[in-house]
């Protein structure tokens, strides 16, 4: 048997992790097109703002190839795959052979075609790579540009702000972390955002990039001219999906998985941003490019590598975040668009609280949580379960309530709950 | 897996456990120098209500498939290879709380300032979890789930 893995992020790194507690022995080759591709991808912005030191960046050790005995090619690029001959063309025009195989290539940043784009000074954030590079440059910057108010562009704008630079960031929609929280909850957070000292212009664009060879500042569609010497590109991601549609593996916006990660072709499986799976709340096909999707999709696809017969479940939205102090959670479906859903809000202006829960026929689809995020993980796992909760429907946004108050409900309920770990209250109550 | 399970049926809600797992994990071990202490230490257990005359006491389940440790993306948050224990390592932790985000029973503690959490390690220092010994009706149980099983039924 031999396993072969493309990309050795949060996917890989996982289905490693998983094929050694089932085969110690078969070889496992693992091809990476970063050289050093240990580290956590969420954490690159934190290195950026330098509120954690160089350590702290890498997810593994230095030794996790080498422990679970990975023959692991650094800095190679895999370029085709032969689905009938079971192989991969490298870099260097090697060929390696595979019993069964893993795509998890990931995504890459979109970048917006608008001219000066390839101008020195313009960057995405997704490598640490990109964090090396903006850093070496942070000297001569006094101003910076964020195209984007997503979570990413929020996060480059965070971090360059605690670096001490002036920062701007410009968002084409009416509101910052659109694809992630409502109007309210947006509205806390660029408040405290800007409060300090980030300017936040929704509802404009960048129409050029502009300078001679290095940046000197962005044009806007308003006719204003905003300079600078650096500008970050944070316009979300597509996947990595071209080796495998070259190759015949069917894709639609992601590699397309079944419920074991396995991909249209027998032995090839896929895990993390790259690949399409059932989404829990929306109930149809989607990806969701996040870190914790990638780690259990990587872990069920190693396992199934192995001939194991793990089901994945599917995916949920879900996001943490965090600016000076203001944290916010969502889970799933946070902005509905039709009246078939229900949501129950509770505020408080004062505490910065904002809560909100998205119901569907009496089943919670979403949650978000600003400043207030305790529990949020049981109302995730109601989401997830898809239990009925009209019974605890008034108390769900109480600060009393708690896994306490859903206990009579996993009882109760006959699909969800399943995992050894609800047993105790099934049995006992 | 040994880990702590709570008997629901005989759980009086009174709260022994969480002042004992506070006291467990504060400096000097003692109630009352650990009132005074700061800063004040802090409990990795509720005694939560359920309904009329029923509680629970809840903590971290050390879940077979966690989701917190599939969800940490600094890696803080870890299976031990040898107990498969959830185990937690401060000085990884980043504060981004992915693992509040996910965990079922809301068994992780946010320390806003410290920007780290907590969780049930299990008194690593005793034979038996703080919360388990100071347990009056005996709900509380240190043991497999197997073991847990047994008990209840008889
Ligand atoms: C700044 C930032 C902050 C983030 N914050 C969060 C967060 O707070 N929460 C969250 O859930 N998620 C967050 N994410 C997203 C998270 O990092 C991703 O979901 C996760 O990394 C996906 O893992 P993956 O293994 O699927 O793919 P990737 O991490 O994209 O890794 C794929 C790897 O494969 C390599 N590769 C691709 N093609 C080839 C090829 N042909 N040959 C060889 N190698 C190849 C790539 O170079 C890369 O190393 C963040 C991302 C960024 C950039």
């Amino acid at each position: 048997m031999q396993y072969v893995i493309i990309g050795s992020s949060a996917a890989g790194i996982n289905a490693i992790e998983a094929i050694r507690t089932k085969d110690k022995t078969s070889k496992i080759i693992i091809i990476s097109d970063e050289k050093n591709p240990l580290y956590s991808r969420c954490l690159i912005s934190y290195l950026l703002a330098g509120t954690i030191d160089g350590k702290k960046i890498w997810y593994k050790p230095d030794s996790f190839f080498k422990d679970n005995k990975v023959e692991a090619l650094l800095g190679i690029k895999a370029e085709k795959i032969n689905i009938k001959k079971k192989e991969i063309a490298i870099g260097n025009k090697e060929k390696i052979k595979f019993d069964k195989l893993l795509i998890a290539t990931g995504a890459s940043p979109k970048l917006e075609d608008i001219p000066g784009i390839d101008k020195k000074g313009v960057f995405p954030l997704r490598t640490i790579e990109h964090t090396t590079e903006i850093q070496s440059m942070l000297d001569k910057v006094k101003s910076v540009a964020v195209l984007g108010g997503g979570l990413i562009g929020l996060r480059a704008a965070y971090a360059l702000k605690n670096r001490g630079k002036n920062v701007s960031v410009f968002v084409k929609s009416g509101s910052i972390l659109s694809q992630i929280i409502d109007k309210d909850a947006a509205g806390i957070m660029q408040k405290r955002i800007e409060e300090r000292g980030i300017k936040i212009f929704t509802g404009v664009a960048a129409k050029e990039i502009t300078g001679a060879k290095s940046v000197d500042g962005v044009a806007l569609d308003n006719g204003s001219k905003h300079d600078c010497e650096l500008v970050i590109i944070g316009k979300g991601v597509s996947p990595n999906v071209e080796i495998a549609k070259d190759a015949g593996i069917k894709t639609s916006w992601g590699i397309l998985a079944n419920e074991r990660l396995r991909t249209g072709v027998e032995d090839i499986f896929t895990a993390g941003d790259v690949s399409e799976t059932n989404d829990i709340a929306l109930e149809e096909s989607s990806i969701n490019a996040i870190w914790p999707a990638a780690c259990e999709q990587g872990r069920i696809a190693g396992l199934n590598m192995t001939g194991e017969n793990e089901t994945y479940e599917g995916s949920l939205a879900m996001n943490s975040i965090e600016f000076f102090g203001l944290p916010v959670i969502s889970v799933g479906i946070t902005k509905p668009k039709s009246d078939r859903y229900k949501e129950i809000v509770k505020k408080d202006a004062g505490k910065n609280i904002y809560k909100k829960i998205v119901l569907k026929d009496g089943i919670i689809v979403g949650v978000i949580f600003v400043n207030s995020i305790e529990n949020i993980g049981i109302i995730g796992t109601l989401i997830k379960n898809k239990a009925d909760v009209t019974s605890i429907k008034d108390i769900m946004l109480e600060d009393y309530f708690d896994y306490g108050k859903i206990a009579p409900l996993i009882k109760k309920s006959k699909r969800g709950f399943k995992e050894p770990e609800f047993k105790e209250t099934i049995m006992t109550l | 897996m040994k880990k702590i399970y709570c008997n629901i049926k005989k759980c009086l809600g009174c709260g022994s456990c969480e002042i004992a797992c506070a006291i467990e994990h504060s400096k000097s071990r003692e109630l009352n120098k650990s009132i005074a202490e700061s800063p004040l230490p802090v409990k990795r257990r509720k005694a939560e209500f359920v309904e009329e005359s029923v509680s629970i006491s809840t903590g971290c389940h050390h879940c077979e498939n966690a989701a917190c440790v599939t969800a940490c993306m600094s890696g803080a948050m870890y299976k031990d290879k040898k107990t498969a224990l959830t185990q937690h390592d401060k000085d990884r932790c980043v504060g981004c709380w992915m693992c509040i985000m996910t965990c079922p029973f809301g068994a992780v503690t946010r320390l806003r300032e410290e920007k780290i959490v907590l969780k049930c390690d299990l008194c690593p220092d005793r034979d038996k979890p703080a919360c388990v010994e100071a347990c009056q009706t005996k709900s509380l149980f240190l043991g497999t789930l197997k073991e847990f099983t047994k008990i209840c039924s008889t």
